[in-house]
């Protein structure tokens, strides 16, 4: 009973925090004035700023879906699954875009053009639309294939792999065999990419290309016009809706069962022979030219400027470290509790909560802040929307499928017998979670936190739209001062909110890097 | 005619002996048998001769060619002709039953009409004629085994591996699949390795049977009746 009950708790949490604004949203567009109409619907049909705004959205969605797979699907294969040297420091410089606040990576590219071009034109010209936004956002979400596709690759069964190997060589049992086992996973994340590409909106908003986000963002914030923001709101919606029902249905039934062989061989390595010493170099270049250069540009445009923008944000920095420490403990929390209700598949809604998840990972921010603002704006509910609770509610809801699903993952691993053998023994249900499965998955309850950490830390969309008074974070405190603030001084905010991320990454990296180096049996394949 | 051949053999696998020093010979059509407890070093043995792993020391000679010498390998396993069922099958789940038998059919770059016709022989041969279109998820235990088996002898090897296949298996389909071997051994005449903790299974199948204890070679005798 408490099982059920806690679960059903965790639930129901999830469902006031995400489900709840989004179907207040929906009710919203479809009664005015109390009265059922589809005047704001059929408005939207008609403007043809509308059309265009989906068409930039779709535009922008797909060219960097298409970029993030072509580069990132071969790129994880090559750090992943090869003999490559340095393959965990270039995996780690290749990651570092996803974990920052994404219009940092375009103040750092626009910084890097003004350096090539000074008094020129370069960065007005190519950065500023959609060329420069798929470049930003193509290294942003460039880590979503690339982890993913290395994740996968340690799924496949090597016995597999190994009976292709007596009939062809790599190139073939890659093509024929390996290849098409992690496809589906592939598949989920290219969906991932679109979506979130879909949804961003401090990029385009930077950069001035005009998309769904960007419009409702505008029409809340500039006009406070509730019914034109939601408005705009709701296609993206029904896109991540229709695609995350596409993940469910499609990619889960094709879904192939992966396995770890177990004991002797967890993985075999690819030997790149001759090819070492080129494929590493033009990964290093890629690495460079992608991440190190606009980044070492930001650095070194912000030297002599700490002072000034510890004094400005200050305030800002130590808010973004609460919030972010708040916010990913609840995040791991409930994220465990779903983690476990998804992997047990403890009541029979649990596809359902974990479609949701993935619904409210693809909802843009902004439109999770609108939700959450039209429905805890009350008087009746300031106890949470004037405080920083709405900062956290908002967090849960948008990023609780990152830990649910690390957890969920993480408890696999952990034959049901041990927690049945416990269970046997008389222990009930929170002995049993405390004394043999947290010990058991504390590695993905630790990974969680830290997840959350990150992603609390460098959201902007709904940070930006809910924070109470006097709560502002410091990815809020860079957007409002980029309009009035010195680029040295914005250069320096952008360093300090990278250093605030790259610690707990660094750690996130070590546990990491420290579980994978106890796997054994890793092997090099002629 | 020597089809395999092990010259003072060792091999370590995180620092731990797991072969010590094997000299082994088999010949063309026999049916050798490994026998021996779990983690004496029989999986090793076969996946030094399918040319997974290469020998810290000692050669290696499949049909006569070198294939491996000290701590390298000369041959790639594609390119060794040996066929191997593994003990957890590794059939492909993406692929039909056809599939699966067909791959290293066009790996080979055999011609369509000659990989459809071997793909016929090899499914009457095991008998899942009706099955071709079905994929593995679709199967029972015993017809995975005959399609595993189909998949190793398709490509018509010199020399087939069998890694512990039956482990899982019931007593009865066990017993079947022992008897299947057999026939599909005699049948079509190529060499076989089979390894097994399993001494029913190691006298029913053998035509010779050594034993392994430690990493080393221990010749057991075959029962008179066997």
């Amino acid at each position: 009973m408490s099982k059920r009950l806690t679960l059903w708790l965790a639930v129901l949490l999830l469902l006031i925090a995400g489900a709840l604004p989004v179907l207040d949203m929906l009710l919203r567009s479809l009664f005015i004035d109390g009265r059922f109409t589809l005047e704001a619907w059929n408005g939207l049909l008609a403007d043809s700023r509308q059309w265009l705004l989906m068409r930039n959205s779709l535009l922008l969605a797909s060219l960097v879906t298409l970029f993030t797979f072509v580069l990132g699907v071969p790129l994880g294969i090559l750090l992943g699954k090869t003999d490559l040297p340095l393959r965990r420091a270039l995996t780690l410089l290749f990651t570092i875009p996803l974990l920052i606040p994404p219009y940092i990576v375009a103040v750092a590219w626009s910084g890097l053009l003004q350096l090539l071009a000074p008094g020129g034109d370069i960065a007005g010209a190519w950065l500023f639309g959609l060329p420069g936004c798929v470049l930003v956002l193509s290294t942003v979400f460039l880590p979503i294939p690339l982890l993913l596709t290395q994740v996968l690759l340690r799924s496949v069964d090597p016995q597999m792999e190994e009976a292709g190997r007596l009939a062809t060589g790599w190139r073939g049992v890659l093509a024929g065999i390996t290849l098409p086992l992690i496809l589906p996973g592939v598949l989920l994340a290219a969906v991932l990419v679109f979506l979130l590409a879909l949804g961003e909106f401090s990029v385009p908003n930077y950069l001035r290309y005009a998309v769904f986000p960007v419009e409702s963002f505008t029409q809340f914030s500039a006009f406070y016009d509730f019914s034109a923001a939601t408005t705009a709101a709701l296609p993206l919606a029904g896109v991540a809706l229709i695609l995350v029902l596409f993940e469910a249905l499609l990619l889960h039934r094709h879904g192939w069962r992966l396995h770890s062989a177990g004991g002797g061989i967890d993985f075999l390595r690819i030997p790149l022979g001759r090819w070492h010493g080129g494929l590493l170099l033009a990964v290093a270049l890629a690495g460079l030219l992608f991440i190190l250069l606009p980044i070492g540009t930001l650095t070194i445009q912000s030297l002599g400027s700490y002072g000034e923008a510890l004094r400005r944000a200050g305030g800002s920095l130590a808010n973004s470290l609460l919030f972010a420490t708040g916010g990913a403990t609840l995040l791991a929390t409930v994220g465990f509790l779903i983690g476990y209700l998804i992997q047990t598949r403890s009541l029979r809604s649990w596809r359902a909560v974990d479609t949701l998840t993935l619904f409210l990972l693809a909802l843009p921010g902004t439109v999770i802040g609108i939700g959450l603002t039209g429905l805890w704006n009350r008087p009746l509910t300031d106890i949470i929307y004037a405080t920083p609770l709405i900062i956290l509610i908002g967090y849960l809801a948008r990023y609780i499928a990152l830990t649910s699903r690390i957890n969920a993952a993480q408890l696999a691993q952990i034959p049901p017998s041990m927690e049945e053998a416990a269970q046997i023994a008389g222990a009930g249900w929170y002995r049993r979670i405390f004394f043999i499965v947290i010990p058991l998955a504390w590695r993905g309850l630790l990974a969680s936190w830290l997840v959350g950490y990150i992603f609390s830390l460098r959201d902007t969309g709904i940070t930006l739209l809910v924070h109470p008074a006097g709560a502002e974070t410091l990815p809020v405190r860079i957007l409002t001062l980029m309009a009035n603030g010195s680029p040295a001084l914005i250069a320096a905010l952008c360093v300090i909110m990278i250093a605030a991320t790259l610690v707990p990454a660094g750690l996130l990296w070590a546990i990491l890097a420290s579980h994978r180096n106890k796997r054994s049996g890793e092997e090099v394949l002629a | 005619m020597k089809v395999v051949e092990l010259k003072a053999v060792s091999k370590s696998l995180d620092q731990v002996p797991v072969l010590q020093a094997i000299d082994l010979a088999v010949s063309a059509g026999e049916r050798l048998v490994i026998f021996g407890p779990s983690g004496c070093g029989k999986t090793t043995l076969l996946r030094l001769v399918a040319g997974f792993l290469a020998p810290d020391v000692g050669s290696l000679v499949i049909g006569g060619e070198l294939a491996a010498r000290d701590g390298r390998s000369l041959i790639p396993p594609e390119r060794r002709n040996i066929g191997m069922v593994f003990q957890n099958l590794a059939l492909w789940p993406h692929f039909s039953v056809r599939g699966n038998i067909e791959f290293g059919l066009k790996a080979r770059g055999l011609p369509r009409p000659e990989r459809e016709q071997r793909v016929a022989a090899m499914l009457k041969l095991v008998g899942l004629e009706n099955l071709a279109r079905r994929k593995p998820g679709e199967l029972s235990g015993g017809q995975q085994q005959r399609v595993a088996l189909a998949r190793a002898l398709a490509p018509h090897p010199d020399l087939v591996l069998l890694d512990e296949p039956l482990s899982s298996l019931d007593p009865a389909l066990n017993d079947r699949m022992r008897k299947e071997i057999v026939r599909l051994q005699e049948t079509l005449g190529f060499t076989l390795i089979h390894v097994t903790h399993n001494r029913e299974e190691a006298d029913e199948i053998a035509t010779r049977l050594i034993g392994m204890e430690q990493g080393s070679i221990v010749e057991r005798p075959l029962p008179a009746n066997a």
